[in-house]
């Protein structure tokens, strides 16, 4: 016997003492993709991820991941094995899993107040039934109003959001002028931050607008489809066209507010599908750094023109990846340009803070982060819910605004609707290696297949979302070197330059 | 697992000693968007019919396909399972600071000994 191997000193032992004589781990909660024939994508319980052969999830399961592979290692220290059987640092991923989750602390943070349904515009993808410019019947009582502003007082978020929506908002602009001064009273007994935004479609902005907007720090969102041509198709209106009054309406806002205050939505039509890189281009030449090629939504009044608005999911998946490889090559090239909804992604995979977008997050953003109050005293559990309501289905009417606090928002709507909000819970889903990165969204499913589950295999939002996280993946896998700082620059909307 | 093909249909025996029901149901979910499927418990085995298959080059990209997805399903059952505590103890440990339950108190008086307080005078 060598005695060398019984001695008991207390001298520091190398890393073989230590080491379990067969490789035997735990497993850590994980779910894999498939990215491509070659490579998968391991994705543990609060995000992070590794790009591996494929292949590697069985090798992993049948502990046939030895010590000396260097995987072994990466597994270990992302929390995807453990050599104990509750890894000592659980304590940290538990505080990582809650960060994740921690957009539920601030409960609603979003209030959207419809204050008109009038519009000046008469665009074929609008959802809601917009009326005209003089029918003020379709305008927010002052009673609703008040009544929504101390429902959103209610919320216990520190940071709230006030929206106004139509129709076109600054048609009814007495009524956003008397919520704003009204939230901005209350708010000294709240003393909430309160972040304003009017969604306005830019073409009939004044002086006294515009000077209210600035003394109360109103950001304006406005809507902007692309180059001349593109955006009075889709955004018709009679008298001067849309395009000129908007930019006309960018450039005035950008003047007296700063250029930062105003930001731009873009509709992808059936029209829009075409011209990828020109809507791009529309957005640089008028000063934007950053775009959201955003797909029609399915709802309401848009899909009474499915020539214009109804498309398949693979071409928008085409225009969408046009458009993205488009802007890599700009950013490539050293112009700083943003796509928002690959972004929003981005920060979901690459950080490991949660991202306050309504349509991806489990539990769904309905009600936990938004809540609408109709320009008729309703109150709908998003944007989305109210224009389905325009076809007369109330499926998603939470209430009336003069309902107490506790029945709108935790009332028996909204206990029903909590059993098809979390992914975790759902067919499909349950599995699914994007799961940390994706949502439930029991109103697109509803109104795309009749059903608050949502059948994942023939489901618009699950194959875009599949597709444009995988191809994520892979622009990462393939060329991590020259995509990822592009990537982080948008995180961090700092340019790299 | 044996498969068979015949007039666009396919049916596959897999052995229950192998996949379990639920490793069937979450791999065939994901095919119910094409095609037709039924799921059959036999002595030892189901069987799986898919119907809508039509041409040869179809049959074996599916079968191919299917081969892979079940040893995938089977992974992410031993997973979930392998996991499940560890997943329970997280979620409990990152959501324990947020236990608000609370209880209301009994109501009236009541004494554990057995006699009536209130008659006390």
């Amino acid at each position: 016997m060598d005695t060398k191997e019984v001695k008991n000193t207390r001298k520091f032992k190398d890393y073989e003492f230590f080491r379990s004589p067969d490789s035997q781990y735990f497993l850590l909660p994980f779910r894999f993709h498939r990215i491509n024939a070659q490579k998968e994508v391991l994705v543990n319980e609060v995000g992070d991820f590794l790009i591996v052969p494929a292949g590697t999830a069985s090798r992993i399961v049948n502990r046939e991941i030895s010590e000396k592979e260097e995987i072994y290692h990466d597994l270990h220290a992302n929390f995807f094995i453990s050599t104990e059987a509750v890894p000592p640092l659980i304590d940290v991923l538990a505080t990582r899993y809650r960060t994740k989750k921690s957009f539920l602390d601030e409960f609603t943070a979003l209030h959207i107040f419809v204050v008109t349904l009038r519009c000046n515009h008469s665009c074929h993808y609008c959802q809601v039934s917009r009326v005209s410019e003089n029918k003020k019947d379709f305008d927010i009582s002052l009673e609703n109003l008040m009544a929504g502003i101390h429902h959103m007082f209610r919320s216990p978020a520190k940071s709230i959001t006030m929206e106004f929506q139509g129709g076109e908002p600054l048609l009814a602009f007495d009524e956003v002028k008397f919520a704003v001064e009204t939230a901005t009273e209350l708010n000294k007994v709240y003393k909430k931050q309160i972040t304003f935004v009017i969604c306005t479609n830019s073409t009939i902005f004044t002086d006294e607008i515009l000077d209210f907007c600035k003394q109360y720090d109103i950001l304006i969102s406005t809507s902007l489809d692309g180059p001349e041509f593109l955006h009075n198709a889709n955004r018709p209106k009679t008298g001067i066209p849309s395009y000129e009054l908007v930019i006309a309406g960018i450039n005035k806002a950008r003047s007296v507010l700063g250029h930062e205050k105003v930001s731009a939505l873009m509709t992808t039509t059936s029209m829009s599908l075409d011209f990828p890189t020109e809507i791009i281009d529309a957005y640089i030449e008028n000063g934007f750094s950053n775009i959201f090629l955003r797909p029609i939504s399915p709802y309401g009044f848009a899909l009474k023109n499915p020539k214009k608005n109804k498309y398949e999911t693979d071409r928008y998946l085409d225009f969408y990846r046009k458009g993205l490889n488009y802007i890599l090559e700009l950013n490539n090239k050293g112009h700083f340009f943003v796509e928002d909804y690959t972004t929003i992604l981005l920060r979901k995979i690459l950080t490991p803070f949660p991202v306050n977008y309504v349509d991806l997050q489990s539990p769904a953003g309905l009600i936990n982060s938004v809540i609408v109050y109709n320009y008729d005293g309703f109150v709908y559990a998003t944007d989305e819910s109210r224009m389905i309501a325009e076809n007369l289905d109330f499926t998603f009417r939470l209430g009336h605004v003069k309902d107490d606090y506790k029945n709108i928002f935790y009332g028996e709507k909204a206990k029903f609707l909590s059993q098809y909000w979390s992914n975790e819970c759902l067919a499909g889903c349950a599995d699914c290696g994007f799961q940390n990165y994706c949502g439930a969204d029991p109103v697109f499913h509803y109104s795309a297949q009749g059903d608050f589950e949502g059948h994942r295999p023939t489901s618009d939002f699950c194959k875009k979302n599949m597709e444009i996280i995988s191809n994520l993946f892979e622009l990462i896998d393939q060329n991590g070197s020259e995509f990822l700082p592009i990537f982080y620059s948008w995180i961090n909307n700092k340019p790299r330059f | 697992m044996n498969i068979s093909f015949d007039d666009s249909v396919i049916k596959i025996d897999v052995d229950k000693e192998i996949y379990s029901l639920t490793v069937l149901h979450k791999c065939f979910y994901w095919y119910t968007g094409k095609y037709s499927l039924d799921i059959c418990a036999l002595d030892s085995t189901y069987l799986i019919t898919i119907s809508d298959v039509t041409t040869a080059e179809e049959k074996d990209a599916l079968i191919q396909k299917i081969r892979k997805d079940l040893i995938d399903f089977k992974t992410r059952e031993i997973i979930s399972i392998e996991t499940k505590n560890i997943r329970d103890l997280l979620i409990a440990k990152a959501f324990a600071h947020e236990d608000t339950f609370e209880e209301d108190p009994p109501p009236g008086i009541s004494d554990p000994l057995g006699f009536d307080p209130t008659s006390i005078k």
